[in-house]
C-alpha cells in the first residue's frame, strides 16, 4: 500500500467514523442519564461534520490528484459461509457517492448549525440532536455503501431517525400519528430493499455491489445479469427508492413529515431524505440499463410523480406544503432523468436542488416579508391566482375537478387507506375474530383474559 | 349581481318569513363573539384574549373563559408553590391575600383544623393528591405513604401526629397477658393493625413503627369518616357534541375525519395570494363554493363521507341556503330550541382559529386583500354541520352502534353508556389524610368526629377546589410586585422633584415599556437631558405610504380610524432618474417573484435548481453561519447599487377635503396645530423648550418571523413608528403652526428645533430623519447629541443583554450591541427581542416621578402634566381613554398566552408553518392558531397590569364614573389602578369602586449608582431601586434634578 493509499484509506475511515462516534457518544452519555448542555451538543456534532467534510474534501482532491476513480474500504467479512453466504461491511467512494457525502455532510452541518440557535432553550434540545447525529450517520452509510447489507443499515438508520423526528412533539397526537405514517411507509420501502438484498444474495451469494454491478467504475458500470433477474431486483429496489422519495403512490407522507421544527422540515423534503431514493437508483443504475422495462418504469412513475406534484404545488396555501410539493416535482424529474440514462444530468440536478431548496425550506418563515418586498418592488399587489392556462382551456368543470383533486393531493393518501390498508387491517380483523371463534369453541367459553384487562398506566398522570 | 349578494338577500327574505331563522342566524353572530379576535398576522394587534367576557369581573371571566375554551384561567398550583418556596410570594402578602379574600367568613371554625383561614392556608401551602380511586389504591399499595409521613411536613407535626396517635392508642387498647386485644379499640377501626407489626410486642416498637401505625390509623379514620359523610356525585364536564361524547365512548376522534377536509378548504377559501391557483368560485361565498367543489364525481376516496357529495349536489341545485342547511342539519342531529346557542358555539370553537378568521375577514374586511364574503360564518357552520353528521354516523358504526340509532337518539344512546365511577370513599378520605398529616393532626382527634362534623369537613375542604386556590395564588402573586412598586413609588417621591431646568434637550419617546431603559440611560448619560413619554403614533393619524412603499398602512391605535394620508417623496434627481429608478426596481421585483414562483414549477424549477442551484449554497451557508457580516454586506451592497435619495414627507394638504389622491394628501395647517397643541399639552411640554428635541418612534426588525408585527408599535397598530415622529417633528418646526400655537399659549422659542427618529428596539439602531433640515447654528449640537444617544442605545443593548441565555453576561457594551445586531439578522433566531414580556405597570405622570428609579423595562411611561389639566381631567380622560385599552390589551394578551400557552397563545413556533398570508398552523394541517408564540411570553410573568396615575382620587373617580372602557377595565379589575396625589404624593388604590390609603411596605429603597451597577450579573426579573446616589453629580449639576 502506498503512502497515499494510506492516506486516502484514513481519511475514507474517518468519514465513516467521525459520525459513528459522535453518535455514539451521545446516545451513550445520553442512555446514562447525563445531561449535556446545548453547547457540548453543538461542539460534537460541529467536530464531526467538519472532521468528515474535511476528510472527503481530501478524499476528492487525493482521486482528483491520482486519477483515481474508486476507492473502496473493506471493514471486512463478518460471516462466511463458503460459496454459500458472505456478509462484508464496505465503502466506497466514486463519482457518485464523494459528491453526496460532502453535499449531506456540508447540508446537514449548516441546517444542523441552525437547529443548535433555532432550538435553543428547547426541553428536548437533547433527543433532537440525538436522533440528528443518527440521521448523520445513516446518509452517510448510505451514500457510501459498497454492499447492500451496509447500504440497508444506513437506509434504517435514516428511516427510523426521519420518523422519530417527525414525532418530535411527542406530547401532542397529530405529529405521532404523522411520524407512525412516515414510519409505515418507511417500512414498506424497507421491506423492498430487504427483499432486494436476500435475492441478491441467493442471485450471487454476496451482497457487493460490485459483483451486481459489474466492473468498472461508476457511471461506467456495466452490469452482469440477465435481463430477467435485473427486472426483479430493480422491481423491488424501485419500490423501495419510491417509498423513500416520496414518489408516485406514496406521496402523502411528505406533507405530514413537516410536524416537528422547521429545520427538521429542510432535512426531509428539502434536502436529504427526499432524494436518498434517488441516489439509489443512480448507484443502481447499470442494473436499470440491464431491462428497458426498469427503464420505463421509472420514467413512468417520476412523470407521474412530477405531475400530480405540481398541480398540487398550484394550490397549496401554506408556505411549507408549496415548498414540498415543489421539492417533490423535481425529484420526479430527477427520477426520469434517471431513467433516460442522463446520469450527471440527475446528479448535479439532485445537488443543486438540494441547497436551493433547504435555503427556502430555512427561510419559510420570511414568506410575508418576501411578499412584502415583492409588492413593494412591483408597486401594486402581485397578481391574483389563476388556473394555469393549459387547464383552463378544458372548461370550468373539469377545471373543478382538477382544482379538488390538486387540494386533495392527488387523492393518494385516500387511496392507499381505503384500497390498500383498510382491506388489510379488515382481513386482519376477520382472522382475529376467526381465532377467537375457535379458541373460544376450544376453552368452552371466553378465551381472552386480555379482554377485560384495564390500561394499567393511562391514569397514572392524572395523579401526578 | 354578485351571488355573494344574493345569498345575501335570500337569507333576507327568509328571515323576514320565518321568525325561527332570524332567531338561529342571531345565535350564531351570538356565538361568533367568543371566537379569536385576532386579524391577519403582518398587522398584529394586542388584544385582551377573553374580550368577550369584559362585562365580567377579571375572576369570573377567566374561569368562566377557561371552561368555554377548556384552556387554565391561572398558573398551575405547583408553579405558584414553587414561587412561594422561591419567595416571589411572599407568605406574609398570602396570608393577608386569604384573609381579605374571605373577609368575616375567615374566622368560621372548621373542625379539627381550626378556622376556614387556618385550613385554606394550609391547602394552599401543601398539594394533595387526588384523582380516580382506583389510581389511588394502587398508589397507596405501591407508594410509602402509609409508612412515612410526608416529607413536607415539619419535624415538629410529624412528632404530635406520632406521638398522640402513640398516647391515645395506649390508653386505649387493652393489654392483657401476652397479647393485645385490638378488637376493643376504637370500635374495632384499628383491627389487625398491630398484627402487621411483625408480632413484635407493642411496648418494643420503634420509631419508624409507630410512625407506620400512626399514618395506618389515620387513613382508617380518614376512610371510615368519609363513608358516614354522605356521597358526593362528581361533576361531569358537559359534553355538548356528538363527537365529544362519541370520544369518550370510542376513543375515535370524528373532528380528525372532518378536519382532514375542512382545514385545507377553509385555508384555500381564506387565502390571500400564496397559492398560485385560487379557490374556484371563492367570491360565492363559503358555502357555496365547498359545494361545487365537492358535488363533483370521481371524488376522493372516503369511506365516512359517503354520499357526500349527492347531498351537497342536491343543496346546491335545490338553491338552499346556508341557514336552511344549518337549521336541517340541527334538526338532523336532534338539537333542540333551547340548547341551539350552546351547540353553535361548540361547533364554531372546535376549530376556533380558522372560523375566528373567517369571521374576521367577513366583519373587518378592511384588513385584508381579499376579505371573506358577507355570510361565510354561515356557511362554515353549515359545511361543518353537514360534515359533523357524516363523521358521526360512521365513528358511531365502527364503534358498534347500529345503524338503526339515528343522529337524533345518538348522544341519549351514549350519556345512557357512559359509565363514571363516582367519587370514591378513598378518594375524598386522601384530601383528609395528606392534609392532617401537615396540620399535625392524628387520628384521635379525627376519630370522634359525629357524621356531620365529617360532612362539614368534607365541605370546607372540597369548597376550597383547585381553581380557588390558584386565584388566591395570583392575587398574592401580584400582590407582591404591586407592592414593590408602590413602596419604590412612594419612596422615591419623599423629596420635592420637579422638571429638569434649562435642559440641554428634549426627546419624545413612545410609551412601550421597552423605552423605560432607552429613557433612563439617555438621562444616565446626559442628566441634563429631559424625556417624555406619549402614545407612539405621535397623535397624527395617518394612512402612511413610504418612498418604496406599494400601499398605505394605517398608522394609529387600531380602534382609530385615520382621516389623513400621508406620502413620503423624493426630493432630489429629476424625474427622469427617478422613474427609471422605478423601473429597474420593478424589474428586480418581477425577477425576484419569477425566481420564486419558478423555482416551484415544473419546468423552470428544473432548469433554475440544475443549472444555478448549487449556487444558493453561498448564501445558505453565509446567512446561516455568519448572520451579521452577511447582512452587513448585504447592506453595503444594497447602498451601492441603490445610494440613499432625500425625501420628504408631503405632510401639507392643498385641496380642503383629505383623500388619498396627490391633492388630498397631508393635514392643513388648523390641523396640524390641533394635533400639535394635543400632544404637547398631554406631556406636559407648554414651557421651557430645549433647542433640540428629539421625537422618536419605535419599531423591530428581524428576519424569519411571522410575528414580526407583534414587536413592533402597538399604538401605530402593529406598524413602525418612525414616519409618525417624522411628521410631528415637521409639523412641529412649520413657522405657521408655530405662530397659531402661541395664539394658544405655547411658545415654541425660533431657537427650537424638532427632530425626528426611530429607534429600533430589536437592534438598538438609532436612525433620524430630513438631517439636512436642520438650522446651521444647531448642527454641531445635534452631532453631539446623536452621539449622546448612540451611548445610551449601547447601554440599552448592554441591559437588554442580560436576558439573552445566549449573551455571555461578561459582555461590553460594544460586544452587547454586535450581539443584538445579530439576533435580528439571524434567520435562526427564534428570539429576535423579548418584546412585551416584561409589561406589568403604567404609570401616568410628571417623568419626576419615575426618573432615577430603575423600573427594570416593565413600566408604561405616559407623560401627563396635572398642574396643566382642568377640573373634570379632561386631558387625563383623553389621555387614558388611548393608552389603557392598548396597554391593557398587551398586558392580557401575554398574561393569557403565558398562563396557557398551548390553548391561549399559539404554542411553540418551532413547527410554525405560514399559511394562506394570515397565520400560522402548527405542521401542514392544525388549526390556526392565535395569541402569541411560547418564545414571546416564556420568560413573562402573568400579572395584570398596574396602572398609577398622578391624579387627584376624588377626581380620578368621577372620572371613571363617566363610564366608558377605562372605567369598566378598572372596575372589572382588569386593570389594577392606584392614584398618587400630585401635591401631596399620597397613594391611594382602587378597590371596589372607590380609593383606599395604600399601606407603604418597605423602609428603603435600594440605590445603586447607575443601572448597570444595578442590573449587572442578573438574568431574573430586578427589584427597583434608586439609580445615582443622590448628593452626587447629578444633584449638583447644572439643571439637573433638585
Amino acid at each position: 500500500m502506498t503512502w497515499y493509499e494510506r492516506v486516502l484509506t484514513g481519511s475514507g475511515l474517518l468519514v465513516v467514523g467521525a459520525p459513528a462516534l459522535v453518535a455514539a457518544v451521545m446516545g451513550l452519555v445520553l442512555l446514562l442519564g447525563y445531561r449535556l448542555t446545548e453547547r457540548r451538543i453543538t461542539r460534537l456534532l460541529e467536530g464531526a461534520t467538519i472532521t468528515g467534510l474535511a476528510a472527503a474534501i481530501l478524499i476528492l482532491i487525493g482521486m482528483l490528484a491520482t486519477g483515481s476513480r474508486r476507492v473502496a474500504i473493506t471493514l471486512g467479512n463478518w460471516v462466511v459461509v463458503p460459496g454459500e453466504y458472505h456478509f462484508a461491511i464496505k465503502f466506497v467512494f466514486d463519482r457518485l457517492s464523494v459528491p453526496f457525502v460532502i453535499l449531506s455532510f456540508v447540508l446537514i452541518g449548516t441546517i444542523g448549525a441552525f437547529a443548535s440557535r433555532y432550538l435553543h432553550r428547547e426541553e428536548e434540545f437533547a433527543r433532537f440532536f440525538m436522533l440528528y447525529a443518527i440521521f448523520l450517520l445513516g446518509m452517510v452509510v448510505a451514500s457510501l455503501a459498497g454492499t447492500i447489507e451496509t447500504l440497508f443499515t444506513g437506509w434504517e438508520l435514516v428511516g427510523l431517525s426521519s420518523a422519530l423526528l417527525v414525532a418530535y412533539y411527542q406530547e401532542r397526537p397529530a405529529p405521532s400519528r404523522s411520524g407512525l405514517w412516515v414510519w409505515s411507509v418507511y417500512r414498506v420501502s424497507d421491506a423492498a430493499l430487504l427483499f432486494a438484498a436476500v435475492v441478491l444474495h441467493h442471485l450471487m451469494g454476496e451482497g457487493d455491489l460490485s459483483r451486481l454491478l459489474g466492473s468498472g467504475t461508476w457511471p461506467y458500470q456495466h452490469a452482469e445479469v440477465a435481463s430477467g433477474q435485473a427486472l426483479l431486483v430493480g422491481l423491488l429496489l424501485i419500490v423501495a427508492a419510491a417509498g423513500k422519495s416520496a414518489l408516485v403512490p406514496f406521496s402523502g407522507w411528505l406533507p405530514r413529515a413537516m410536524e416537528g421544527p422547521t429545520p427538521s422540515s429542510a432535512i426531509f423534503y428539502g434536502a436529504l431524505s427526499v432524494h436518498l431514493g434517488a441516489f439509489l437508483l443512480l448507484r443502481l443504475d447499470p442494473l436499470i440499463d440491464r431491462s428497458i422495462w426498469l427503464a420505463g418504469l421509472l420514467v413512468v412513475i417520476g412523470l407521474a410523480t412530477a405531475v400530480l406534484a405540481y398541480l398540487s404545488s398550484l394550490v397549496q396555501t401554506d408556505i411549507k406544503s408549496a415548498l414540498c410539493y415543489a421539492s417533490l416535482t423535481q425529484v420526479g424529474i430527477i427520477v426520469v432523468e434517471i431513467g433516460l440514462g442522463l446520469r450527471y444530468v440527475a446528479l448535479v440536478h439532485m445537488i443543486g436542488h438540494a441547497t436551493l431548496r433547504t435555503l427556502q425550506f430555512l427561510r419559510a418563515p420570511s414568506i410575508l416579508h418576501e411578499y412584502h418586498l415583492v409588492e413593494n418592488a412591483l408597486g401594486e399587489h402581485r397578481p391574483v391566482g389563476k388556473a394555469p392556462s393549459w387547464a383552463r382551456l378544458a372548461g370550468a368543470s373539469v377545471l373543478g375537478w382538477l382544482y379538488r383533486l390538486a387540494l386533495e393531493r392527488s387523492y393518494l393518501d385516500g387511496f392507499l387507506r381505503e384500497v390498500v390498508v383498510e382491506p388489510f387491517r379488515r382481513g386482519m380483523l376477520f382472522c382475529d375474530r376467526f381465532e377467537r371463534r375457535w379458541t373460544d369453541r376450544l376453552s368452552g367459553g371466553e378465551s381472552r383474559e386480555s379482554d377485560h384487562l384495564r390500561d394499567p398506566f393511562g391514569v397514572i398522570d392524572e395523579l401526578s | 349581481m354578485d351571488p355573494s349578494q344574493t345569498s345575501r338577500a335570500e337569507d333576507r327574505i327568509e328571515s323576514s318569513d320565518d321568525a325561527e331563522l332570524a332567531e338561529l342566524a342571531h345565535r350564531i353572530d351570538h356565538a361568533a363573539h367568543l371566537l379569536p379576535a385576532q386579524g391577519p398576522i403582518a398587522v398584529f394587534v394586542h388584544h385582551n384574549t377573553l374580550h368577550a367576557y369584559e362585562e365580567l369581573t377579571f375572576h369570573e371571566a377567566v374561569e368562566r373563559g377557561a371552561r368555554r375554551f377548556g384552556c387554565q384561567p391561572y398558573l398551575s398550583e405547583d408553579r405558584f408553590r414553587e414561587e412561594l418556596r422561591t419567595g416571589r410570594i411572599r407568605f406574609s402578602e398570602l396570608q393577608s391575600v386569604l384573609r381579605e379574600d374571605l373577609g368575616e367568613q375567615a374566622d368560621r371554625p372548621v373542625p379539627c383544623f381550626g378556622t376556614r383561614f387556618g385550613l385554606r392556608l394550609v391547602m394552599l401551602q401543601y398539594a394533595h393528591r387526588s384523582g380516580p380511586t382506583d389510581v389511588l389504591q394502587w398508589h397507596m399499595a405501591e407508594s410509602d405513604s402509609l409508612r412515612r409521613v410526608r416529607p413536607e411536613a415539619s419535624a415538629a407535626m410529624r412528632a404530635q401526629l406520632v406521638a398522640e396517635t402513640r398516647r391515645w392508642v395506649m390508653r386505649d387498647l387493652r393489654l392483657w397477658g401476652n397479647g393485645s386485644d385490638w378488637t376493643g379499640a376504637s370500635n374495632g377501626l384499628l383491627e389487625g393493625l398491630g398484627a402487621r407489626r411483625g408480632g413484635v410486642r407493642i411496648e418494643e416498637w420503634g420509631p419508624e413503627d409507630w410512625e407506620a401505625f400512626s399514618l395506618q390509623a389515620l387513613w382508617r379514620v380518614c376512610c371510615d369518616g368519609v363513608g358516614r359523610s354522605g356521597k358526593l356525585l362528581p361533576v361531569s364536564p358537559p359534553r355538548t357534541r356528538h363527537r365529544d361524547l362519541l370520544l369518550e365512548a370510542t376513543g375515535e376522534d370524528a373532528d380528525r375525519l372532518v378536519n382532514e377536509v375542512l382545514i385545507p378548504f377553509c385555508a384555500a377559501f381564506l387565502d390571500q395570494g400564496l397559492a398560485h391557483w385560487r379557490l374556484p368560485r371563492r367570491e360565492a361565498g363559503f358555502f357555496r363554493s365547498f359545494c361545487a367543489l365537492y358535488r363533483r364525481a370521481f371524488g376522493p376516496p372516503r369511506a365516512w363521507a359517503r354520499g357526500l357529495a349527492r347531498e351537497l349536489g342536491e343543496l346546491e341545485d335545490g338553491r338552499v341556503t346556508a341557514l336552511r342547511s344549518i337549521e336541517r342539519s340541527l334538526e338532523e342531529l336532534g338539537v333542540a330550541s333551547e340548547e341551539q346557542g350552546e351547540y353553535i358555539a361548540s361547533a364554531l370553537l372546535a376549530l376556533r382559529g380558522w372560523c375566528g378568521m373567517i369571521w374576521q375577514l367577513e366583519v373587518r374586511g378592511d384588513r385584508a386583500v381579499n376579505p371573506a364574503p358577507p355570510g361565510s360564518l354561515r356557511g362554515f357552520l353549515a359545511v361543518r354541520l353537514i360534515l359533523d353528521r357524516y363523521a358521526a354516523r360512521h365513528v358511531a358504526r365502527a364503534g358498534g352502534i347500529p345503524d338503526s340509532v339515528s343522529l337524533r337518539e345518538l348522544r341519549a344512546e351514549l350519556v345512557g353508556r357512559r359509565d363514571r365511577p363516582g367519587l370514591g370513599v378513598e378518594s375524598r378520605a386522601l384530601a383528609i389524610f395528606e392534609l392532617a398529616q401537615v396540620a399535625g393532626i392524628s387520628a384521635d382527634r379525627l376519630y370522634p368526629l359525629s357524621d356531620s362534623a365529617w360532612g362539614e369537613l368534607l365541605g370546607e375542604v372540597e369548597g376550597f377546589g383547585e381553581l380557588e386556590r390558584r386565584r388566591v395564588f395570583q392575587l398574592a402573586y401580584e400582590r407582591r410586585l404591586y407592592t414593590q412598586v408602590l413602596d419604590a413609588l412612594e419612596l422615591h417621591n419623599r423629596g420635592v422633584r420637579r422638571r429638569v431646568s434649562r435642559p440641554r434637550f428634549q426627546a419624545i419617546f413612545c410609551i412601550d415599556e421597552r423605552e423605560e431603559s432607552i429613557r433612563r440611560h439617555l438621562e444616565e448619560v446626559a442628566p441634563d437631558a429631559e424625556t417624555f413619554g406619549t402614545a407612539g403614533y405621535f397623535s397624527v393619524a395617518m394612512y402612511y405610504k413610504g418612498v418604496d412603499d406599494a400601499h398605505f398602512v394605517p398608522l394609529c391605535p387600531v380602534v382609530v380610524v385615520p382621516r389623513h394620508w400621508v406620502t413620503e417623496e423624493v426630493i432630489e434627481g429629476s424625474g427622469d432618474g427617478e422613474s427609471r429608478r422605478k423601473r429597474a426596481r420593478r424589474a428586480v421585483g418581477m425577477a425576484r417573484h419569477g425566481f420564486h414562483s419558478g423555482s416551484r414549477s415544473l419546468m423552470a424549477g428544473a432548469i433554475l435548481s440544475a443549472g444555478v442551484g448549487a449556487l444558493a449554497s453561498v448564501p445558505l451557508i453565509a446567512r446561516t453561519l455568519f448572520p451579521r457580516a452577511t447582512a452587513r454586506f448585504r447592506d453595503r451592497m444594497a447602498r451601492f447599487v441603490r445610494p440613499p435619495q432625500r425625501t420628504r414627507l408631503q405632510i401639507e394638504r392643498t385641496a380642503s377635503e383629505p383623500g388619498s389622491g396627490p391633492g388630498g394628501r397631508g393635514f392643513d395647517i388648523g390641523e396640524m396645530t390641533e394635533l400639535g397643541a394635543k400632544v404637547l399639552r398631554e406631556i406636559g411640554l407648554t414651557d421651557g423648550f430645549a433647542r433640540l428635541v428629539l421625537v422618536i418612534g419605535h419599531g423591530s426588525r428581524s428576519a424569519n418571523n411571522p410575528h414580526k408585527s407583534a414587536y413592533e408599535c402597538g399604538a401605530c397598530g402593529g406598524s413602525s413608528g418612525g414616519p409618525n415622529a417624522r411628521a410631528l417633528a415637521q409639523i412641529l418646526n412649520e413657522e405657521r403652526v408655530r405662530e397659531r400655537l402661541a395664539a394658544r399659549g405655547i411658545r415654541i422659542p425660533a431657537t427650537t428645533w424638532f427632530v425626528g427618529g426611530m429607534h429600533n428596539t430589536t437592534d438598538d439602531s438609532m436612525r433620524f430623519y430630513d438631517v439636512d433640515l436642520i438650522p446651521e447654528g444647531l448642527r454641531r449640537e445635534f452631532a453631539a447629541v446623536r452621539e449622546i444617544m448612540e451611548r445610551a442605545s449601547e447601554a440599552n443593548a448592554h441591559e437588554r443583554c442580560r436576558r439573552f441565555e445566549s449573551a455571555p453576561l461578561t459582555l461590553t457594551p460594544e460586544g452587547a450591541r454586535q450581539h443584538v445586531e445579530a439576533r435580528a439578522e439571524d434567520l435562526a433566531q427564534v428570539r429576535p427581542e423579548w418584546g412585551h414580556a416584561t409589561n406589568a405597570i403604567a404609570i401616568v405622570g410628571r417623568r419626576g416621578l419615575t426618573r432615577g428609579l430603575y423600573l427594570d423595562r416593565r413600566a408604561f411611561l405616559v407623560s401627563y402634566e396635572p398642574s396643566e389639566d382642568d377640573e373634570e381631567l379632561g386631558t387625563l380622560a383623553a389621555i387614558l381613554g388611548a393608552v389603557v385599552p392598548v396597554c391593557a390589551g398587551i398586558n392580557l394578551e401575554y398574561y393569557f398566552s403565558r398562563v396557557d400557552n398551548v390553548g391561549w397563545g399559539s404554542g411553540t413556533k418551532l413547527p410554525h408553518n405560514v399559511t394562506s398570508l394570515i397565520g400560522v398552523m402548527d405542521g401542514s394541517a392544525s388549526d390556526l392558531r392565535t395569541g402569541l408564540p411560547w418564545q414571546m411570553v416564556e420568560f413573562h410573568e402573568p400579572v395584570r397590569l398596574l396602572l398609577v396615575v398622578e391624579a387627584d382620587a376624588g377626581r380620578l373617580a368621577r372620572l371613571l364614573d363617566r363610564g366608558g372602557d377605562v372605567g369598566r377595565l378598572c372596575r372589572n379589575g382588569w386593570v389594577q389602578l392606584a392614584a398618587i396625589d400630585p401635591r401631596t404624593r399620597e397613594i391611594r388604590v382602587y378597590e371596589e369602586g372607590e380609593f383606599r390609603p395604600d399601606r407603604a411596605m418597605a423602609s428603603v429603597l435600594p440605590t445603586a449608582s447607575s443601572s448597570r451597577d444595578w442590573y449587572r450579573g442578573w438574568r431574573e426579573n430586578l427589584e427597583f431601586a434608586e439609580i445615582g446616589r443622590r448628593g452626587s453629580a447629578a444633584e449638583s449639576g447644572e439643571g439637573a434634578l433638585t
